[in-house]
């Protein structure tokens, strides 16, 4: 409209310039500007009123879980196609992220304050260090708590009463064994390694037996971050042992280095000892995975989901599946590996808050839920997801294993730039040959980094370590 | 028209010529601005695209923290830079890989010697040694994963050839994931060496040729005395430019093959800088690595100008 009044402005003034000869008196250009703006003025909310439309509403998110659970994408397409149905007056454009986008992503996005109304990052850290630098805004401003109360695992993205992001799923990471491998080391099939001691035995029994004992791959140092998650949390008292250390907090940070080189030089020993695919620093962890289907490793730490999945493949009579083995004596080693993963949050400079919060909402619905189970085996973290839909006898000992008792994964924890510069490469370190020594060395030397090149950063994870 | 009048018309006229009126001083000098005028878009794009994002960088390398939360240290970031592990290592590396530059010289420029030759199907072959070189990194970064993991393709083969002592874990071993990938540049930058060498061997005189050929000389007498000379200039610039990229654009070969690892045993400047801006938002040290890297970019690039001018000037 604005173009059409400017336009007309424009050929009226090119025909006075001819009418007086290409002069054009400054008295008469004064009146005519007057003229054009008031004509503007009068014509703009007329305009208005008769184009007026129904508001359309614009969502972009940024959606990651295909690496946690396939098939939650299409998923995801599907409800956002129903939603839009039901509300003809919004359009949402699903941007699916990799691994290796779901961070640096939101980094920028949140440094610009622009890109996604809704965006996904894992479970606390990820989400609480950007929501204390203003890019997330607490979901709980619009959802209910009569909503909130039904979801699972929202403690994980809790920080002073307010929570910030939703959750979608409970995944679990518990061992699998192959049954049929067991049994032609001569161990019982039917009993999974509870304790550190029974685990190693097993191991030793399969390798006499030329059977690789466990599977898996850490080229991207994925690995290294999950034996971080079970096993040093299993050498903690309390998550706070974990929180101070990173947090530098008197000799809070000796402690913790000295309990991650243990939970290391256990890690290295399942190494020399050949109790690791020799390839696993070269694969990638879906690489890796795919020498327990194959039968050509007999144990593997995996996900809900993956253990559905190879059940399916190597038969669900040889598949077993045991919470990890025992190795650390601290208060939270008998916790288990469950989290909710990925976490939904609206962003603080999405202009539609509340309507992000609706869609976000209407995903939790019993029917969306339903078809999140029946259509990716994922397990909704909703508690009125009705638990009679999971039917099958090894999807109900998962669930069981990730809804029993207390769930911790220990890398939704630290800092996302420490799990990308400390934690994963040190555990690259001790699967390529290196040395618990070398793998603590490299977290000392990444904290003081992160110290000294995050100090906003730093200062708020103290206090957010301090507070939670 | 008399004598004088005709020679106060002829002054008149050349002191018109000396001086030009107001007006054809200014016709003049619109005339001399015409070519800054054109050049102007493009100084503008350099400006911006250079320029300014040089002066941003080196701005923020004085800086800690991610943007909006900046934090002034100086030049502490370059001190950081030096006492870093990490960094220290992603330079070597970075030096470690300058090795490939004489092998992929010299590969190229033996086989281009080889091809030079007119034989039937010279021109498929030409093709044939170019399409690494045009392969998308993606599409070859996921063949080489392939070929070089542990118990890979590479492994397969070599252990079908009763030469498992020769077995290696590629790119998941700390002592051997530079040298495979320094492989695989020497691989792709291969194709690029032959087709500039054989260029350049083309447009050598055969009447040259010709006469060390009556004079007596054999094959090797003319390409080490007649054909390498006469292409020197041409190996000293594909030098440097092999130099230049294995310093500085060797991010896609790192990133699609090993990610930086095992731990940080493949980083290089480039990937150390992405890693640190992108994935840890610290653009300071990243911005401060940066710096550097075109600090000794910018010395390979003086040489290789030096190279160029002296080159221009001996064909002039």
């Amino acid at each position: 409209m604005n173009w059409k009044v400017s336009a007309t402005e424009a050929s009226t003034s090119t025909r006075l310039k001819s009418m007086v000869g290409g002069r054009v008196t400054h008295k008469l250009m004064a009146m005519f500007c007057v003229a054009s703006v008031a004509l503007a003025m009068a014509v703009v909310p007329i305009a208005g009123t008769a184009n007026a439309a129904p508001k359309k509403t614009s969502i972009t998110y940024w959606f990651w879980g295909e690496g946690d659970i396939p098939g939650i994408t299409k998923w995801m397409q599907q409800r956002i196609d129903t939603y839009q149905k039901l509300n003809p007056g919004v359009t949402i454009t699903l941007v699916p992220q990799s691994n290796s986008t779901i961070i640096p992503s939101f980094a920028l996005a949140a440094q610009n304050k622009s890109g996604p109304d809704i965006d996904t990052q894992w479970a606390t850290l990820p989400v609480l260090l950007p929501a204390l630098q203003g890019g997330v805004t607490p979901i709980s401003k619009y959802v209910k708590s009569s909503e909130t109360s039904k979801w699972l695992n929202t403690s994980e993205n809790q920080y002073k009463g307010a929570l910030y992001a939703m959750p979608l799923y409970v995944i679990g990471v518990p061992l699998v064994w192959n049954k049929k491998l067991f049994k032609k080391a001569g161990l019982n099939p039917n009993k999974a390694p509870v304790t550190w001691a029974e685990f190693l035995a097993d191991c030793a029994a399969l390798k006499a037996h030329g059977i690789t004992p466990i599977g898996i791959g850490n080229k991207a140092g994925d690995f290294g971050a999950w034996m971080f998650a079970i096993y040093e949390k299993q050498a903690l008292n309390s998550i706070s042992e974990l929180t101070q250390g990173v947090a530098n907090t008197g000799n809070a940070q000796a402690k913790l280095l000295a309990s991650l080189k243990k939970m290391y030089t256990m890690f290295q020993g399942l190494m020399s000892k050949g109790y690791i695919n020799s390839n696993v620093a070269s694969l990638d962890f879906a690489q890796g995975w795919q020498l327990f289907p194959e039968g050509k490793a007999a144990m593997s730490f995996t996900t809900d989901g993956n253990a559905l999945a190879w059940a399916k493949v190597i038969g669900q009579a040889n598949t077993g599946v045991g919470e990890p083995p025992i190795w650390g004596t601290g208060k939270l080693a008998k916790t288990y590996d469950a989290t909710q993963s990925s976490s939904e949050f609206i962003t603080s400079w999405s202009p539609n808050k509340k309507a992000d919060a609706k869609f976000l909402t209407w995903l939790h619905t019993p029917s969306n839920m339903v078809a999140l189970n029946k259509e990716t085996g994922a397990f909704p973290a909703d508690s009125r997801f009705p638990k009679s839909n999971i039917t099958n006898a090894l999807a109900k000992t998962l669930d069981g294993f990730d809804t029993a008792g207390t769930s911790i994964w220990l890398e939704n924890f630290i800092p996302p730039s420490i799990d990308t510069s400390a934690d994963r490469p040190a555990g690259q370190l001790i699967t390529s040959g290196g040395t618990a020594a070398q793998a603590v060395a490299l977290w000392k030397q990444q904290l003081q980094l992160w110290q000294s090149q995050q100090p906003t950063q730093f200062s708020q994870f103290k206090t957010w370590a301090a507070n939670s | 028209m008399t004598y004088a009048s005709s020679t106060s018309a002829i002054l008149s006229s050349a002191n018109t010529e000396e001086r030009p009126t107001l007006g054809t001083r200014r016709t003049r000098r619109r005339r001399q601005l015409w070519p800054y005028g054109y050049m102007g878009p493009a100084l503008v794009a350099l400006g911006v695209v250079f320029v300014y994002s040089f002066v941003e960088v080196a701005h923020y390398s004085l800086y800690a923290g991610s943007v909006g939360q900046l934090t002034y240290v100086g030049f502490s970031n370059y001190r950081e830079l030096f006492i870093d592990p990490q960094f220290v290592h992603a330079m070597f590396n970075n030096f470690r890989l300058l090795f490939t530059v004489p092998i992929v010289t010299f590969l190229s420029l033996a086989l281009a010697l080889v091809i030079n030759t007119t034989f039937r199907g010279v021109r498929a072959y030409r093709a044939i040694v170019f399409v690494p070189y045009i392969l998308p990194a993606t599409a070859m970064g996921l063949s080489f994963s392939y070929i070089l993991q542990g118990n890979g393709i590479l492994d397969g083969v070599l252990k079908n050839l009763h030469l498992s002592f020769l077995i290696h874990d590629w790119l998941g071993s700390p002592s051997w994931v530079m040298f495979s990938i320094g492989s695989v540049i020497v691989w792709q930058q291969f194709g690029f060496g032959v087709v500039v060498f054989s260029a350049a061997l083309l447009a050598v005189p055969g009447e040259t040729i010709e006469a060390a050929r009556i004079d007596g000389a054999n094959w090797w007498v003319v390409q080490r005395k007649i054909l390498i000379p006469q292409i020197h200039r041409i190996i000293e610039f594909f030098v440097i430019l092999q130099a230049i990229i294995v310093l500085s654009s060797v991010f896609t070969y790192i990133y699609v093959l090993t990610g930086g690892g095992p731990g940080y045993s493949s980083g290089v400047m480039e990937f150390f800088i992405y890693q640190n801006g992108f994935e840890n938002g610290s653009i300071g040290i990243a911005s401060a690595a940066a710096v550097v890297l075109l600090a000794l970019a910018s010395v390979l690039i003086a040489i290789y100008l030096w190279v160029r001018t002296r080159t221009a000037k001996e064909v002039a």
